[in-house]
């Protein structure tokens, strides 16, 4: 029975992790309708930020967020601006896809070339000691992680819903040509969009980097689960991918100990499939977030 | 994803212009062989064999990724199914020869199952899918050890021979490489040039109406993706024995599947010789400069196809043979502002009878949501017969027009049809509807944006014609007939909305429908060609044709109709005599307003 | 006050447009009808700055607005109220219309103009908390009005405003758009319902496959024997 505690708390720290990440991916689909291929990348360039910030300051990496989450707000808005906005009229959906594909592409391999494959670890004071809850152990870095996830999602919830530009935001995703036609510049909507997207995952990568070694392609296998929960919670659902990361979390951390550590990737992966083929909505979505299959 | 050239039987400096594209692929190729045999470098061999690989791959990957237009990111699935094919049997002593096409089996059993389900998934979605999928794949090829070796990977025998596909030189295995690429470029040439092709483009564009025209449209990319499969299954095993050592992660790798579709993305994203172009061109930068920078340069081949891609995008989105095709076709500029009259054949003055019926809808419920769109819808139709109907926008008329062809599933009540043999039948689907001769138009225009007038209407007579041929033959007599004609070898895309509403016609006539649907032809089309649209429509009538004709424009209605019926809110509210019809103060007050029916 | 000149427009490689030109005067209510696919959505969204013409010029107020974005003529004091109400269905009724209230003239006074506007439409008072999308085609297009009323336009452009609703949803409509003209905002409508527009409005201009082919008083037009005969059925 410990072990099974254990193993459930070990997952939901896991699934605070992911949703920081897809929290972001599903900001930007859910307004912009861009599937970011190059999202992990955005990861694995806040978690060198992150790396060298408190390095070469010698700060605590959790402080560096104040400038990495800016850093990332700025490569994201001028993703949208420079790379995104010139193909958003392009009739064929190839050109989108492979546009951010190749930004994913391009950064990756940037890192390679200037950091090495080797992997970078980010010193920080105390985020590896234990916390006992009852007879479960968790890491402080975890929880950590955890706490921001849900801080970070109920103040884009109400950011969206109660201010005025969160309420332009969520009226350009529903109806483009109405909102420009309310005096809203969609453009400026999309590309601060980005950038929050951007901004969401820099804030994660500096509580990720002290946790997980830095490499280039850290941010593959990241991204990858992340789509997993944006499409479970339901695509453009901020609490959707939130609940979604919770589950994949859990379902990565048990399937890891009774089915076997090797193969846990392939059970969320086939989860994925069959949500997307046969939910497509996602567990929490509604029929709004269907515009992915034909009916 | 435009190329016109390669398909169209152009016309006088059209065919020199084709020509000369056939000649420079030509030497393009020669010189894949020549330049390494004269130069004789090791390196360069290695060079070139992986040139010929990527680009074989990348040919194979463009009939689905580019002609089906369904964008696999999972590509590797086969190349590595191949792959670890042909090792697995040569290490039991079986030559690779036959276990390229084991291989080449077992991925197109691959293929169907993974693509069958994602089909109805867009764009990005089918390529997360298909990469959910490679994952899936490579972490199966860690787990089972006993048979793939695990993550240390596998090594093949050294038998030496051409049996063994495994040489001391280099050059049999450039042949064997060059070879490949030269099967993967035929086939492609050869679907791209038939109705599969036609079939599958006039999918990827606009799938209801190549649904419309009778297009099996699951069963062609089936098609095309078990081809591609097959295909990138059997380089998968060549390429596995020139490495002698596969391992998962090389081998289900989604970088190497991204790296396939971006040499097709780069050269020209559904043509033939793109894929081709685009490995020609990037391989050798990339492959020098590994070689020159060595272990330094780690990671600059893939950022340097990164940027090349994104630029390629944002200013080359059709590819290095977008620019080819740009100045092939700039000479070739020979539309005029106006279309041409439309040719109706004189009609005999004998009054015309409708004969039996043809067509029999009966009390058509359907549900939207809380709205009920069609309420209690009935009515026959005859041969011979043109049936009006109107109403005001809104009142749910297309969506009657939805369930009479199949792409709506009524929630009660039934449509039968008179098969030509005789008997009732209920068909279901829009497949089952073309079958039966039940051809349709789109109110809003649904022209096959990147194909040419002519391959437009060969689509539709595909249905009949299943040669390129006769089907061409056919579609540029539909062609002239409606007006067309001087329009063939212009791209749809270019034509006035006019011209769209006639294409739309032209490509349903061509299907020889015994029963046409109607919708809107004549909206945005000026009063000359209304009046020439009427003399068509009854000559086509005159034939035997039963059409049933949503029209907003009253004086066309009042001139065709052997009959009207009007919807309002979803129900039939009158029908009969056109003329009885408009005077009856119910659709004066619906269609009109109420305050009409006292002016 | 409005004056379009010469304008072509299109889509991509197609025209819609030819050679447009009209005007509207303060406080007119101004009609442009004509048959479906004749170009009548595409000259409101030329006006509006959704669709950029390729020639011609477009001034408000004496000034050119023909290169401006469709965020920015709002703030000029134009309002289009789309075709087919394209209201935003997952906000509520009070979030759809402070939408409306979002451009920077209208901004400051958004509580009282949401005030003025459940005046004139007092069942959406009860709404307010519904999603736009449960209300039902005519409460739909009441709120589509109330929401262009919203950003306190100089002229509001209604089009198809009767599309898809019940005739007597239709006159409420037409009584609304004579309330609004009453208030002294000028009025453009674009109407294939030509008898209810025609009624309503003072001049009209008929267009056809993208061209003006008539202009005139709208009860003349009511009589015109072309207008009868191709647009009443009579």
């Amino acid at each position: 029975m410990d072990t099974f505690l254990q193993i459930v708390a070990n997952g939901l720290m896991l699934g605070g992790l992911f949703a920081i990440v897809a929290v972001g991916l599903t900001l930007i689909f859910g307004i912009v309708k861009v599937i970011n291929f190059a999202h992990g990348e955005f990861l694995m360039v806040g978690m060198y930020l992150t790396f060298l910030l408190s390095t070469g300051l010698d700060v605590h990496p959790y402080l560096t967020a104040a400038a990495v989450a800016p850093a990332l707000f700025v490569l994201g808005a001028l993703t949208q601006r420079l790379l995104i906005q010139p193909l958003m009229s392009a009739r064929d959906e190839h050109v989108q896809i492979f546009a951010t594909v190749g930004l994913s592409t391009a950064l990756m391999n940037l890192a390679l070339l200037v950091f090495g494959a080797d992997i970078a670890n980010t010193p920080a004071h105390g985020v590896r000691s234990q916390v006992m809850l009852g007879e479960v152990r968790i890491l402080t870095g975890q929880l950590w992680v955890f706490g921001a996830a849900i801080l970070l999602v109920i103040a884009l919830q109400l950011f969206m819903k109660k201010t005025r530009t969160g309420r332009a935001i969520r009226a350009t995703a529903q109806n483009r040509a109405a909102a420009r036609l309310m005096g809203i510049n969609d453009k400026f909507i999309y590309v601060l969009t980005f950038g929050l997207g951007a901004a969401c995952v820099g804030l994660g990568s500096s509580l990720i980097a002290p946790l997980y070694p830095t490499s280039p392609t850290i941010g593959t296998y990241f991204v990858l689960i992340a789509f997993v929960c944006v499409v479970l919670g339901g695509l453009g659902s901020i609490p959707g991918a939130f609940f979604g990361a919770l589950v994949i979390g859990l379902v990565d951390a048990l399937s890891g100990f009774y089915i076997g550590s090797d193969l846990r990737e392939a059970v969320v992966f086939t989860i994925f499939l069959l949500i997307l083929i046969l939910k497509p909505s996602g567990l929490f979505g509604t029929r709004m977030t269907q515009s992915h299959v034909s009916p | 994803m435009t190329e016109t050239t390669s398909m169209t039987q152009a016309s006088g400096g059209g065919l020199s212009a084709q020509k000369l594209g056939l000649i420079a692929v030509a030497v393009l190729l020669a010189g894949l062989i020549a330049v390494p045999v004269a130069v004789g470098d090791e390196f360069v061999y290695h060079i070139f064999i992986t040139i010929c690989i990527f680009a074989a791959l990348s040919t194979a990957w463009n009939i689905v990724g580019g002609y089906a237009g369904q964008l696999s990111l999972g590509h590797a699935i086969f190349y590595g199914i191949g792959g670890y094919a042909g090792v697995i049997l040569v290490n039991f002593g079986i030559s690779p020869w036959f276990g390229m096409f084991a291989g080449a089996a077992v991925a197109v059993v691959a293929a169907i199952v993974v693509s069958w389900p994602c089909f109805r998934l867009h764009g990005p979605f089918f390529a997360l899918a298909t990469i959910a999928f490679l994952e899936v794949f490579r972490v199966l090829a860690l787990h089972f050890r006993d048979l793939t070796g695990g993550a240390t990977g596998l090594m093949i025998q050294l038998n030496i021979g051409w049996e063994w596909m495994v040489f001391r030189e280099r050059f049999p295995a450039l042949l064997i490489a060059f070879g490949m690429l030269l099967v993967c470029l035929a086939v492609a040439w050869a679907i791209r040039s038939h109705r599969l092709g036609f079939y599958l483009v006039a999918t990827r564009e606009r799938e209801s109406a190549a649904k419309a025209a009778g297009v099996g449209t699951v069963k062609v990319r089936l098609m095309a993706v078990s081809v591609s499969a097959a295909l990138s299954a059997m380089v998968g095993t060549f390429h596995a024995m020139y490495l002698t050592f596969i391992e998962p992660e090389s081998m289900f790798s989604l970088q190497f599947s991204i790296q396939i579709a971006m040499f097709a993305l780069i050269g020209g994203i559904g043509t033939v010789w793109g894929p081709l172009l685009g490995a020609v061109l990037l391989v050798p930068i990339t492959e020098f400069a590994r070689g020159a920078l060595g272990s330094e340069a780690i990671g600059l081949h893939g950022f340097v196809y990164g940027v090349v891609l994104m630029l390629v995008v944002l200013f080359l989105p059709n590819g290095i043979m977008g620019v080819v095709h740009r100045f092939t076709s700039s000479s070739e500029k020979t539309e005029g502002e106006q279309a041409a009259p439309v040719a109706a054949a004189p009609r005999s003055a004998v009054p015309h009878e409708p004969g039996r019926e043809v067509m029999r809808v009966e009390g058509l419920q359907k549900h939207f949501g809380g709205l009920h769109v069609t309420n209690d819808v009935g009515f026959t139709l005859r041969e011979g017969e043109i049936l009006g109907v109107i109403g005001p926008n809104g009142a749910g008329k297309t969506t009657v027009f939805n369930m009479l062809s199949g792409f709506l599933k009524p929630d009660q009540g039934r449509v039968s049809v008179l098969s030509p043999s005789g008997e009732w039948q209920e068909p279901a689907t829009p497949a089952d509807f073309a079958t039966l001769g039940v051809g349709r138009t789109f109110q809003i225009v649904q022209p096959f944006a990147a194909m040419t007038v002519e391959e437009n209407i060969m689509v539709g007579a595909f249905h009949r014609h299943p040669h390129v041929g006769d089907a061409r033959e056919a579609a540029r007599e539909t062609a002239h007939r409606m007006g067309l004609g001087p329009y063939l070898n212009a791209e749809a895309a270019s034509l006035t909305i006019g011209g769209l509403k006639r294409l739309e016609v032209a490509r349903v006539m061509a299907m020889e429908p015994r029963i046409l649907l109607l919708d809107e032809v004549m909206a945005g089309i000026n009063q000359t060609d209304v009046r020439r649209a009427v003399d068509l429509m009854l000559s086509i009538r005159d034939t035997g044709v039963s059409i049933i004709a949503i029209e907003h424009v009253m004086q066309a209605v009042m001139s065709l109709s052997d009959r009207v019926i009007v919807i309002n809110s979803g129900q039939i509210i009158a029908q009969g005599d056109p003329q009885k019809v408009v005077r009856d103060p119910q659709v004066i007050e619906a269609y009109l307003g109420k305050e009409f029916t006292h002016a | 006050m409005l004056e379009v000149k010469n304008v072509d427009a299109g889509y991509g490689s197609t025209v819609i447009l030819q050679d447009i030109s009209l005007h509207v005067e303060p406080g007119e209510v101004v009609t442009i009808v004509g048959a479906n696919g004749a170009g009548k959505t595409t000259l409101l969204r030329t006006i509006s700055g959704l669709v950029k013409p390729r020639t011609g010029a477009i001034t408000f107020e004496g000034k050119d607005i023909t290169k401006l974005e469709a965020h920015d003529t709002v703030d000029r004091g134009i309002t289009l109220i789309p075709e087919g109400r394209q209201l935003f269905p997952d906000m509520t009724v009070r979030d759809n219309l402070l939408m409306g209230a979002y451009c920077r003239h209208a901004r400051d006074y958004q509580d009282d103009t949401l005030h003025e506007v459940l005046e004139l439409f007092p069942r959406l008072r009860e709404r307010l908390d519904q999603h736009a999308s449960s209300l039902s085609g005519g409460e739909q297009q009441m709120v589509a009005i109330a929401r262009g009323m919203m950003a306190r336009p100089k002229i509001l452009m209604f089009d198809e405003p009767s599309l898809g609703l019940a005739p007597i949803i239709v006159s409420q409509v037409f009584e609304v758009i004579a309330q609004v003209a009453a208030t002294g905002t000028t009025v453009l409508i674009v109407e294939q319902n030509v008898f209810h527009t025609l009624k309503a409005a003072d001049r009209g201009y008929v267009l056809e496959n993208g061209r003006m082919v008539l202009t005139d008083d709208a009860d003349a037009l009511l009589q015109n024997d072309h207008v009868r005969q191709a647009y009443l059925g009579i």
